[in-house]
């Protein structure tokens, strides 16, 4: 089965439930996911709420955030859009996991769950690009 | 998310439901903290938990340690299996108190 849909979310922290029930929604349609539905959920709100938080620093600005669900039967391919402030990839590094302190945790998850996380300067209307990729 | 507490001696159980992520962490701290702070010994029950990120993660590091600090400590009861799996990758199942 191949998937592509894709939704627009307002860049606020009550978005992510709306989020993960988007992608909860989209991943029920192929029994390929049954197995790592939550690990990927998981993975896509962290993602999301980075942008909240670090790309709009948790402030209203009543900017969207585009997520967009591929699946071509091998690999899915979640990429999420923003117009927050640009992201400096060199600087996104999970922390160490025996530096046992709140935060810093999303980015570890998100490599744990994912095969490969590709941070891109949006080529669109938008400005930032994460690219977020799985096998099957 | 919602919750529930109930005390008995010195102990104070919070029983937490729902999901809890970056939208209600505030709130969750709001109910944990002051506990911790009273010299309560706290009990986190996360059975009906049905969901916790990061954010989740970073109340139960922040309550384990500031009890810590106070010579208490929190411990986490009846955790469901998805917010297991989550303590596990983060490889905190050693660290914070699990009974």
């Amino acid at each position: 089965m191949t998937l592509d849909e894709h939704k627009e979310f307002p860049v606020e922290s009550s978005s992510l439930k709306e989020i993960r029930n988007f992608a909860r929604e989209v991943f029920a349609k192929d029994p390929i996911f049954k197995s790592s539905i939550d690990d990927v959920i998981l993975a896509i709100a962290e993602a999301a709420q980075n942008i909240v938080k670090h790309a709009y620093t948790g402030q209203p600005s009543g900017d969207t955030m585009r997520v967009e669900i591929k699946f071509d039967d091998k690999q899915l391919v979640v990429e999420l859009f923003d117009k927050g402030k640009p992201a400096i990839p060199q600087n996104i590094k999970p922390r160490r996991l025996d530096d046992i302190r709140a935060g810093g945790l999303g980015t570890f998850f998100i490599g744990q769950i994912m095969d490969e996380v590709i941070f891109k300067t949006a080529a669109t209307d938008w400005v930032n690009h994460l690219i977020l990729k799985k096998n099957y | 998310m919602s919750y529930k507490i109930t005390e008995e001696g010195n102990v104070a159980t919070v029983h937490l439901d729902g999901e809890i992520d970056m939208d209600v962490t505030e709130k969750a701290k709001e109910v944990i903290m002051p506990l911790i702070e009273a010299g309560k010994e706290v009990h986190l029950n996360l059975k009906e938990v049905q969901y916790m990120d990061s954010s989740g993660i970073s109340v139960l590091i922040e309550s384990h340690q500031k009890a810590a600090e106070l010579g208490n400590k929190v411990i986490l009861k009846e955790i469901s299996k998805s917010v297991l799996k989550v303590i596990m990758m983060a490889k905190l199942e050693q660290i914070l108190i699990i009974e």
